[in-house]
C-alpha cells in the first residue's frame, strides 16, 4: 500500500512539475524569444604573437654594389635582413599593435635614430646611434562597426611595398617605396561609408620615418579606398606638409583570376618648402601562381627625378631610371624562398659602374632570399 | 595495467580530437554539409523562427540574413587558426551557407558551401583576407598543405556544432520565462 501511495505522490509530482513547465512556456509566436537573454557573440580573439626572420645572398654583376634602393644591399655576402616581433590583442573594441625588429633591415637601414647626438666610445666621438626598433606601435579603437581611431607610430599608408619582408613579394625593393615614407606618427580617423568605399583622414608629424616631431604636428595625410568590383582594391593617398614635401599616390591591386594577379603603384612627390624638385612614378607588378607553392612574378618600374635640388635615393634630378625585376616565391609551409635576378637602366651613364667602377648606364643584380613568417 | 589505461586515454583524445572534422558529411552534390534535426516539442514553426532570427542576430551580428516565412537563410564566417601555444594566430576565414526550416515542434539547421580565405599581415601588423582568394573546402587540398586542410575542417566542424548546440540551447531556454529578481529588502524606520 505505502509502495502504490508513494508511486502515485511521484507520479502526482511528475504532473505538477510537467504542469508547471507547461505553465512557464511562453503563449508566444515566437516574440517572447527576445525576453530571454540574448546569447553572447564570440569571445574576443586571443593575443596574437607574430614575426618574420630573412637572410639573403647578394651578388652586384659589377662586383661591387649599384643598386641604391633599400634593402638587400651587402655584396657578395650571405648577410641577415631582421627579426621582427609583433603584438597585438583586441578587447571589445580597442586594440593595440606593437612591433619591434632587430637587424640591419628593421634598424639602420630604415628605422630612425632614437638619439641622434653626440656619443663618445673608446676615446672617438661619433653620431650616437640607438633605435627603438620599432615598426608599429599604435593603439586603435572601434567607435563603430563603420568608425574607427588609431594613433601612435605606424606603418605609412603610402605606396605598394613595405619594410616587412613577409609583407612584399619581391625581396629588393623600388626606388618609390625607397623614396617614399617608411612610417608615420600621428592620429586618423577611418570611416567606411560602404563595403566598396572608406575614407581616411589623419595628422602626422612635421616629418616622414621620425618618432617625434621636430617642432609640429603638421603633415595631412588622407587615403580614399575603393573597391571597384570584387577582387580589386584601389588606393589613392595623399600625404602633404611643409617640412615633408607632398606625395599623391595611386596604389592598387587586382586578383583578376585565381592565380594572376596585377598590381599597380603610381606617384608623384614635390619637395618640401625651400627645395625644389622631386620625382614620379610608376611601377606594375604582375604575378602568376603556377602551383601551390611556386608564384613567378615581376615588376617593372620607371622612376624619374624632377628638375631641382631635392636629390633621390636614385638618378640625379632631371633624369630617370628603368629597373626590371624578376621574383619567384616558392613556399614550403612557412618558409618561402625568394630567387630573383634585376636589370636596372638609367637614362644616362653616370649612375652606376661597372666591374671597373667606369660610369655605365645599367646594372644587374641577383639575390637569393629565405623568409619565415609565423 | 596503467601502460593500457594510458592508451585507452591516448586512443579517446584522438578519437576526441578527430570528431570535429567528422561532423561534416557529404551531401548529394558532394560538398561539406553539417545536417541536425532538432525536435522541440510544444512549440509552433513561427516561435521557432523567431527565436532564430533573434538568436543569430545577438550570437553571430556580422551574419546576413535572408528570411522567408518557413525559412531562414544566410552567410556566415569564422575565423580559422593556425599555429601551436602562444604562436597561434588568425591563418584565414571560412564562409559558409547557414540554413534553417521549421516546421511545427521541429526544425532542421544545416551549413555548407565552405570556402577558405587566407589572411595575409598587412603593414599595421594585422592578419587580413588575401583579396580574391577563395577556395572551396572540397578541393583546397590542391592549393593548401593537406594538414593545413584538416585543421580548417576541424574548426569548421566545431563551429557547425557549436552554432547547432548554441541555437538549441537558446530556443529551449527561451522557452523559459525569465523569473524576476526579488532583492530583499529591510526597512530601517519601521520596528
Amino acid at each position: 500500500m505505502k509502495k502504490r501511495l508513494l508511486l502515485l505522490s511521484l507520479f502526482a509530482a511528475s504532473i505538477c512539475t510537467l504542469g508547471a513547465h507547461a505553465a512557464s512556456m511562453p503563449a508566444d509566436t515566437g516574440k517572447a524569444a527576445a525576453a530571454a537573454p540574448a546569447p553572447a557573440p564570440a569571445p574576443d580573439p586571443p593575443l596574437v604573437f607574430s614575426g618574420s626572420v630573412d637572410t639573403y645572398f647578394k651578388y652586384d654583376f659589377s662586383g661591387h654594389n649599384n643598386i641604391p634602393t633599400s634593402f638587400a644591399n651587402e655584396q657578395n655576402s650571405i648577410s641577415i635582413g631582421m627579426i621582427d616581433l609583433g603584438l597585438k590583442k583586441t578587447v571589445g573594441k580597442a586594440s593595440f599593435v606593437g612591433e619591434l625588429s632587430f637587424g640591419p633591415r628593421g634598424q639602420q637601414q630604415s628605422i630612425p635614430n632614437a638619439d641622434p647626438g653626440l656619443a663618445t666610445v673608446g676615446g672617438a666621438t661619433g653620431t650616437a646611434y640607438s633605435s627603438y626598433h620599432i615598426q608599429n606601435l599604435y593603439v586603435s579603437y572601434n567607435v563603430t562597426d563603420k568608425f574607427n581611431l588609431s594613433g601612435g607610430y605606424m606603418s605609412t599608408f603610402i605606396g605598394y611595398e613595405v619594410i616587412s619582408p613577409a609583407a612584399n613579394f619581391n625581396y629588393s625593393t623600388s626606388y618609390l617605396f625607397t623614396n617614399g615614407p617608411f612610417q608615420n606618427a600621428g592620429f586618423k580617423a577611418t570611416y567606411a561609408f560602404s563595403d566598396k568605399v572608406s575614407l581616411m583622414a589623419g595628422i602626422f608629424n612635421d616629418y616622414w620615418n621620425v618618432y617625434q616631431s621636430a617642432a609640429r604636428v603638421n603633415t595631412f595625410g588622407a587615403q580614399l579606398t575603393v573597391t571597384p568590383v570584387k577582387n580589386w582594391t584601389a588606393y589613392l593617398n595623399l600625404i602633404t606638409g611643409p617640412a615633408s614635401g607632398t606625395e599623391l599616390d595611386l596604389t592598387t591591386a587586382y586578383q583578376i583570376t585565381d592565380a594572376f594577379k596585377l598590381g599597380l603603384n603610381a606617384a608623384t612627390f614635390s619637395a618640401p618648402t625651400g627645395t625644389t624638385g622631386g620625382f614620379s612614378g610608376v611601377a606594375l607588378y604582375p604575378q602568376l601562381a603556377v602551383s601551390k607553392s611556386v608564384t613567378l612574378g615581376l615588376r617593372g618600374e620607371y622612376f624619374d627625378t624632377k628638375a631641382g635640388d631635392f636629390l633621390t635615393a636614385g638618378p640625379p634630378p632631371g633624369e630617370h631610371v628603368t629597373a626590371l625585376t624578376f621574383t619567384a616565391n616558392i613556399k614550403a609551409g612557412p618558409l618561402t624562398l625568394i630567387p630573383e635576378i634585376r636589370f636596372d637602366n638609367s637614362s644616362k651613364s653616370d649612375m652606376f659602374t661597372d666591374s671597373n667602377s667606369a660610369p655605365t648606364s645599367s646594372a644587374s643584380q641577383f639575390v637569393l632570399a629565405a623568409v619565415y613568417a609565423f | 595495467m596503467k601502460i593500457i589505461i594510458a592508451a585507452l586515454a591516448c586512443l579517446l583524445f584522438a578519437k576526441v580530437s578527430f570528431a570535429q572534422k567528422d561532423l561534416l558529411s557529404f551531401d548529394e552534390h558532394n560538398k561539406y554539409i553539417y545536417y541536425q534535426v532538432v525536435d522541440e516539442p510544444g512549440l509552433p514553426a513561427d516561435s521557432l523562427h523567431s527565436r532564430t532570427v533573434y538568436f543569430l542576430k545577438s550570437a553571430y551580428p556580422k551574419s546576413k540574413l535572408k528570411q522567408t516565412a518557413t525559412a531562414i537563410s544566410g552567410e556566415n564566417r569564422f575565423v580559422v587558426y593556425g599555429g601551436v601555444s602562444i604562436l597561434k594566430h588568425e591563418k584565414g576565414e571560412i564562409a559558409c551557407q547557414v540554413n534553417v526550416e521549421f516546421k511545427d515542434q521541429k526544425y532542421r539547421v544545416w551549413l555548407t558551401g565552405f570556402t577558405f580565405t587566407p589572411y595575409q599581415r598587412d603593414r599595421y601588423g594585422n592578419f587580413v583576407p588575401e583579396q580574391g582568394i577563395d577556395i572551396p573546402l572540397e578541393t583546397a587540398t590542391s592549393k593548401l598543405d593537406k594538414k593545413d586542410v584538416d585543421s580548417y575542417l576541424d574548426e569548421a566542424g566545431a563551429f557547425c556544432k557549436q552554432l547547432g548546440d548554441r541555437l538549441k540551447i537558446y530556443i529551449t531556454k527561451a522557452s523559459v520565462l525569465k523569473k524576476e529578481e526579488t532583492t530583499k529588502k529591510v526597512v530601517t524606520d519601521k520596528w
